[in-house]
């Protein structure tokens, strides 16, 4: 059984910031729930009111427009992110880190936009969502914000949202055009599982340009800025590779937990980030024994 | 809060009373007694308590009743015609995919809505759909089977 609490289910972005100015603090919003419901049945959150946004039509947008950008509604679940042919095709960072997100049952209910304003430090979207600049929009009685999404973490479960405000959608800008990229997770089984470790990693500008960003291994999702820049700098690429792979282990901060040990998440560091920028650098791996 | 919501379920209109926040598991398991619908994990992990609302599975357990008001639920008491089995359930009786049964509903269920998706039901397909509901019996070979025998013979 879960505690009692107050259901709404309002029809536009007006009505539920009205929900949200009445109820403040004692409001949760609610799109998938599988975050939420699992919280309230463990008694992490005890709202008086529960807001449910899946019938705001005007948050269910998707849609890429070319030079600008890809624009996720707060309603989008990750099945509809799969389905939608410009994610694969010019993010692929973002399509490949969703598709390891739970089960396929569960992407037909979950979304992104949940994903994000749960801030686990292990979202599987944020390292993805990192490297293509992302833009937070949101909405309050206030007025909007626009927040770049390097600036929403604040800590572990913790964001830059305010009493009162929500997220409408999320904006991807339009990739560099030589852009390559990928998402690597370590889990423990093959599905539903959190990652140990999330590498999200692009690559453009003819490998001058590259981006790192990780999960699961600091209290919020980090991007790993001074690694990025080795590359900026002219000399033997295997050994930018190597800088740069210390550097990234220099600038997260993992724990020991029940998954996994900090030691061992360090080393996944190491070894998934070698692992992506070899091949999207298009330099032949040197297999050690 | 009590609420009245109307729902389609297993193909008949009805309205019923639904508190705030009880989930759907808890509303068709304690409420409508459809005893079915299997309560496992109740925090969507094992996915026996999935069942189909408008046509598509979801996990009952994290579903808010009042979230279904004006939906269409299938659960797996609806699934037999006129007191004869859907394609589904007899290929799963042919190939003996359930032993303990906890976990059937839900297999069950999501195997029904596959086959509605239209061709390419392959083996491949059929573990990707299914990748969120546990059995802890047969292996997954035979449901997987089932599955793809009844997707072939459609
Ligand atoms: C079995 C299982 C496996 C999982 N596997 C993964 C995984 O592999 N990787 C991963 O990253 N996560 C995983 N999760 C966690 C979860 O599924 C995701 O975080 C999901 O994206 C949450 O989205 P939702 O729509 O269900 O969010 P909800 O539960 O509806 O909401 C999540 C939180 O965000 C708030 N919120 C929702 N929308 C807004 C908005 N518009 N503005 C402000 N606040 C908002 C809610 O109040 C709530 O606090 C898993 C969960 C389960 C149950
Ligand atoms: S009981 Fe719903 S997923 Fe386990
Ligand atoms: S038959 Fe027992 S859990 Fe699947």
């Amino acid at each position: 059984m879960l505690p009692k609490f107050l259901y709404h289910a309002p029809e536009t972005i007006h009505e539920a910031l009205e929900l949200l100015n009445k109820y403040g603090r004692e409001a949760k919003l609610l799109a998938g729930g599988t975050d939420l419901v699992v919280d309230l049945r463990e008694r992490k959150t005890r709202p008086k009111a529960v807001i449910d946004i899946k019938r705001i039509k005007e948050l269910n947008v998707l849609k890429y427009e070319p030079g600008r950008g890809l624009v996720i509604g707060a309603t989008v679940t990750y099945h509809q992110i799969l389905e939608y042919e410009p994610v694969r095709k010019k993010y692929p960072v973002l399509w490949e880190a969703v598709k390891t997100v739970a089960d396929e049952i569960l992407r037909m209910r979950a979304t992104l936009v949940g994903n994000i304003c749960t801030a686990s430090p292990a979202a599987d979207t944020a390292p993805a969502l990192l490297v293509y600049d992302a833009v937070v929009e949101t909405a309050s009685k206030n007025g909007g914000r626009k927040i770049p999404i390097e600036n929403f973490f604040t800590g572990v479960k913790k964001t830059v949202l305010e009493e009162g405000e929500m997220v409408v959608s999320v904006t991807l800008p339009e990739p560099p055009a030589d852009a390559k990229g990928t998402y690597l997770k370590a889990m423990r089984v093959w599905s539903e599982d959190l990652a140990l470790v999330g590498v999200a990693a692009l690559v453009a500008d003819g490998g001058k340009d590259v981006r790192l960003a990780y999960a699961s291994v600091a209290p919020t999702p980090v991007r790993a800025r001074k690694a990025e820049k080795v590359f900026r700098e002219d000399g033997d690429i295997r050994e930018k590779i190597e800088k740069a792979v210390e550097l990234a282990v220099a600038s997260v901060s993992p724990i020991s937990d029940v998954r996994a040990s900090k030691e061992y998440r360090l080393h996944l560091v190491k070894t998934f980030t070698r692992n992506a920028l070899n091949r999207l650098l298009g330099v032949e791996a040197v297999v050690v024994a | 809060m009590l609420r009245s919501i109307k729902v389609v379920l297993n193909g008949v209109e009805r309205t019923v009373d639904v508190e705030d926040h009880w989930t759907l598991l808890w509303l068709l398991r304690e409420k409508l007694k459809l005893k079915g619908t299997k309560h496992g994990c109740d925090r969507g992990d094992c996915g026996i308590c999935t069942v189909l609302v408008n046509n598509t599975p979801v996990k009952s357990c994290l579903v808010l009743a009042p979230e279904v008001n004006g939906a269409e639920i299938l659960t797996i008491e609806g699934l037999a015609k006129e007191g004869s089995l859907a394609p589904i359930q007899k290929s799963f009786i042919e190939h003996s995919a359930l032993q303990c049964g906890i976990c059937t509903a839900a297999f069950v269920l999501t195997g029904h809505w596959l086959l509605q998706q239209g061709d390419g039901v392959d083996r491949k397909r059929v573990a990707e759909a299914i990748d969120g509901i546990l059995c802890r019996c047969t292996g997954y070979r035979q449901i997987i089977e089932a599955i793809v025998d009844a997707a072939r013979k459609k």
